[in-house]
């Protein structure tokens, strides 16, 4: 019943926005991180952002979400370039879980999950029944309701990425990105998240989460972007874009590679570094 | 900062004796300067002649030779004892706290040195050897309290924490004083001129109570440098190589507070020279804290005596404090410390 | 004209008070927190207590309470209209005006830093102050009102201090120390000043060199006053994208704050209150670390009570002023120590307890 409610208010499956960017250019102060990207994601689908560390995927996200100002090329939100957008009005439409948030002690996951209702609210109008109707479904829909009044950092590691990523359902906007949300977390709790954030797709929201697992990547994504020195190297469906070539590029190691027979998903095996990686160069 | 850094090093440490010479000619000079230059009217020339006649019996010109002999004389010679113990001071403190910006004026060393004296004239005591000791068990105090707070967890490895710290207890003690200055008039007359920190109208009657306590703090810290040195290296690695620890660390805290309460009974307290001396003294010679301590010897009196001069010549006829000037120099080389990406680690 | 909030079941409904001023379809939706309701409607209370015990004492001959509020509202012997309505009453704004100021001021600046130490004192904007306002006291030939050279000390220091260390909180403790490196600087320059001029002169500033309502000049008094309300109104609008920029800037952003201009915002008012409040009481910083931190004690966690450490502020300063006054008379205590015997201990209890939190 809520969950129906939920989808209602939500965006549809056609007409998931998708997000794309345009010669886009990402630099930290003077260090040029990404130059003239171009690049386009599927809407209504989980679109995971691989790479070795210091390839630029987190700077990609922070550029999509605005924390970085691009020094050109623009971001397309359903074709609206989102450095335009009121701020609010860009919290409406995408919500953004930063790397390993840290909540203030003592701050309940009730109060957490309603920051997210902040971009609905106005300090005339603090709260409605519609933001309770979003607290409460975005509560039931990580199968938090029950653990409503515990401190944050009292719960698990698992649970404290559920309570922030359920902050960022309560903002109900159609888009979601999310920046290394299992990178902290041990086997069961990246389970837990990751069946989570796959679970989110049937209520039509585009998801884009920068990860350095590969394997969870092949797993638990539609869509698979492998970047590598602030350039893309491939992208597709995790099955077609997986090679041992890519593989070998990303990282500078070798696999064989197999098809996961539970789920048809590409499987790394017997990983090693490559021979020529000895050198230095991974590429 | 880093360029400042580089070019007082020239590249290479060089030869630690051709480097202590030069200075201590620098500082020759710039005592000799101190003797010609004044605020009042007794000029170079008048002040080199009264020098030069300085030996025989008479003197057509008694003002120069008064004004050089009994007034600039014993300043100089306060500013030279003054800066030495202060620079050092601020370079045991250093090593002991592992901590470039440990500062016996930042750390309210000093302050706890004021302190004790204002309660110490409060209760009646006007001697001035009373006032060395009493300004010199002030300053254990005050370091007392600064290692135990260094000491804290979490503190101790966070050098600017362990600043703020001292400054707050600094505030405090001054809101002290300033309570007892107010509660007792006579205090407050007696202590408002000495409060500021400057060498002006000291008499060299100030510095002899001072010279027991200084030869044992000198004689201390010659036998400390090593096992100090060795300490750099971690307290493991110092138990490894035969030294202990804590009572290297409880002695060089003596010394501090002899040193600094002994310069703070003389001049009041001054803050910052701590700072800066050690912090030139690395950038010549590097980390090492044997070096260090002989190049504080020259850079201390050099820094002391030449604000002195300045605080003479900027507003005459009127004299500015010395603790002014100090901190003039030393609050942007505690902020260029600050601002630096990575603090420089002892 | 409030109901309990119809919150999610799992959000407890004793701990807010939806207010709904027009009725139940009313536009105007705000939450109060239960807590914090009772604890500013509890100081405010204390605050005008302590106002009318401040208004009955003194050293001139004992009023009774009676006479004293009929005095106040203009009754009675002149004698004991001037001295309530002319020497007390202004004595007893000042201070409430001040207390808030410096308080609402280091509330503010706590949050935006995330860091309970930095107060405006500790960040060096007193002694800015208190510089510029000597400035003109003593007469360097600036002929600015005190008040408006205060208020640009106050902004030379902040723009050195956070110029001097880059964007505000992000190097943890450093822009602190930084901070007292330019307090140190400005304290200098004040005593500079104070040595080059007459003893008359130097009298005159004194009081603002330690923090005392004794000068309390009234058209400092009265710009202060001007300034206090529409800043503490700023700061309660502002109250819920702090909040949020209490998390982290990433999150907040995410929710559409424009953490920037916010971070302005709050920074602003934390610069101007103290730059005014000093050029009435000088540097009484203390209070801006006293004030929040008695608020934050009382209040609710996690939220940011901007008005509670308003009224803090106003009720620690009229009770210090009180103190000081009482405690050695007739000698008067400068609030400014007062301020600062109670403060220091509680700032190093801060620092130095593993266990307390650093964040506000």
């Amino acid at each position: 019943m809520t969950q129906e409610a939920f989808i209602s208010t939500s965006a549809d499956h056609d007409s998931a926005p998708d997000i794309a960017t345009q010669g886009l250019s990402l630099a930290y102060g003077n260090v040029s991180v990404i130059e003239e990207l171009e690049l386009r994601l599927p809407g209504g689908q989980v679109t995971a952002i691989v790479g070795p560390n210091g390839c630029g995927k987190s700077t990609l996200l922070s550029g999509m979400s605005r924390l970085l100002k691009p020094r050109a090329g623009t971001v397309l939100l359903d074709g609206a370039d989102i450095q335009r957008l009121p701020s609010r009005q860009l919290a409406k439409r995408l919500a953004l879980l930063p790397q390993q948030p840290h909540a203030p002690e003592a701050l309940t996951v009730a109060e957490l999950v309603r920051f997210g209702r902040h971009p609905h609210q106005s300090w005339l109008r603090q709260w409605s029944p519609e933001d309770k109707r979003g607290v409460d479904e975005a509560l039931e829909l990580t199968g938090l309701t029950t653990l409503a009044e515990r401190p944050v950092d009292a719960l698990s590691g698992g649970q404290r990425q559920r309570a922030w990523i359920a902050m960022a359902i309560a903002q109900q906007t159609s888009t979601l990105l999310l920046d290394e949300p299992t990178s902290a977390l041990d086997l069961g709790h990246q389970v837990e998240v990751y069946e989570l954030i796959r679970s989110l797709t049937t209520t039509g929201k585009t998801i884009v989460m920068v990860i350095h697992d590969l394997i969870g990547a092949c797993r638990y994504a539609d869509h698979l972007i492998a970047m590598h020195q602030g350039r893309i190297l491939a992208e597709g469906p995790p099955h077609e874009t997986v090679t041992t070539d890519l593989v070998r590029r990303l990282y500078g190691v070798d696999c064989t590679l197999m098809t996961d027979p539970a789920t048809g998903a590409p499987l790394l095996t017997n990983v090693r570094r490559t021979r020529d990686a000895l050198d230095g160069s991974a590429t | 900062m880093r360029v400042l850094t580089h070019c007082l090093s020239f590249g290479k440490p060089r030869s630690l004796i051709g480097l202590w010479l030069g200075l201590t000619g620098l500082l020759t000079a710039i005592a000799l300067l101190s003797l010609l230059y004044g605020a009042g009217d007794v000029g170079p020339a008048r002040a080199w002649q009264a020098l030069q006649n300085l030996g025989t019996a008479a003197s057509y010109d008694s003002e120069a030779r008064f004004v050089t002999a009994e007034l600039r004389a014993p300043r100089l010679w306060i500013g030279l004892v003054v800066g030495a113990a202060l620079g050092i001071a601020g370079a045991l403190l250093q090593a002991v706290t592992r901590n470039p910006l440990a500062e016996p004026g930042l750390l309210g060393v000093s302050a706890g040195a004021a302190f004790a004296v204002t309660l110490a004239i409060l209760w009646g005591a006007d001697a001035a050897t009373l006032r060395v000791s009493v300004a010199q068990l002030g300053a254990l105090g005050g370091c007392l309290c600064v290692l135990a707070a260094a000491r804290l967890q979490g503190i101790g490895n966070d050098p600017v924490r362990l600043i703020l710290a001292g400054a707050i207890l600094s505030g405090l003690l001054h809101s002290l004083s300033s309570l007892i200055l107010l509660y007792d008039q006579y205090t407050a007359d007696e202590i408002r001129f000495w409060v500021v920190g400057s060498l002006a109208g000291r008499q060299l009657d100030d510095l002899v109570p001072l010279f027991p306590s200084l030869a044992v703090a000198a004689l201390l810290t010659v036998i400390l440098a090593r096992p100090l040195a060795a300490l750099a290296l971690g307290e493991h690695v110092a138990i490894g190589l035969g030294h202990h620890p804590r009572i290297v660390r409880l002695l060089v805290i003596v010394v501090v507070a002899l040193l600094v309460g002994g310069a703070t009974a003389a001049a009041g307290p001054i803050a910052f020279v701590g700072l800066v001396v050690p912090f030139a003294a690395r950038a010549l010679a590097g980390p090492d804290i044997r070096r260090t301590l002989w190049l504080c010897l020259p850079l201390g009196p050099i820094v002391v005596v030449s604000a002195d001069i300045v605080s003479r010549l900027v507003v005459p006829p009127s004299e500015l404090p010395l603790g002014v000037l100090t901190a003039l120099i030393g609050a942007p080389v505690l902020i260029g410390v600050v601002r630096g990406r990575r603090l420089p680690t002892l | 004209m409030t109901s309990p909030i119809d919150a999610p079941s799992s959000v407890r409904q004793d701990k807010y008070y939806l207010a709904l001023p027009l009725g139940q379809r009313s536009p105007l939706r705000v939450i109060v927190d239960k807590r914090n309701l009772l604890v500013n409607l509890l100081l405010l209370g204390l605050l005008i207590l302590l106002a009318g015990i401040s208004l009955n004492t003194g050293s001139a001959a004992s009023l009774s309470l009676p006479a004293t509020l009929r005095a106040l509202f203009g009754e009675g012997d002149p004698l004991d209209i001037f001295v309530i309505r002319d020497l007390r009453l202004p004595r007893v704004v000042a201070g409430i005006a001040t207390g808030g100021a410096f308080a609402l001021a280091g509330c503010l600046m706590q949050t935006v830093a995330r860091n309970r130490l930095a107060t405006p004192g500790i960040v060096g904007l007193d002694n800015g102050a208190t510089a510029f306002a000597v400035a003109s006291v003593v007469g360097t030939g600036i002929s600015l009102a005190p008040p408006a050279m205060a208020l640009t000390g106050a902004a030379v220091a902040a723009a050195l201090t956070f110029g001097l260390t880059g964007r505000i909180g992000v190097r943890g403790y450093r822009f602190l120390v930084a901070g007292i490196g330019v307090g140190a600087v400005f304290g200098a320059i004040t005593q500079l000043m104070l040595t080059r001029v007459s003893i008359d002169a130097a009298n005159a500033a004194y009081p603002w060199t330690v923090g005392s309502l004794n000068a309390r000049p009234d058209h400092a008094v009265l710009s202060l006053s001007l300034a206090l309300l529409p800043a503490l109104l700023a700061g309660i609008w502002l109250t819920r994208s702090l909040t949020v920029l209490r998390l982290s800037d990433a999150v907040a952003i995410g929710l559409g704050i424009a953490a920037g201009r916010c971070r302005m915002a709050a920074l602003s008012v934390a610069v101007i209150l103290p730059g005014l409040a000093v050029a009435v009481a000088g540097p009484v910083g203390m209070v801006a670390l006293i004030g929040p931190e008695f608020a934050r004690q009382l209040s609710a966690r996690n939220t940011v009570p901007v008005l509670g450490a308003t009224l803090a502020g106003a009720v620690v300063m009229v009770a210090a002023d009180l103190l000081g006054r009482v405690l050695l008379a007739p000698i008067e205590i400068p609030v400014g120590i007062v301020t600062a015997l109670i403060g220091s201990p509680l700032l190093l209890w801060i620092l130095l307890n593993p266990n307390a939190r650093t964040t506000p």
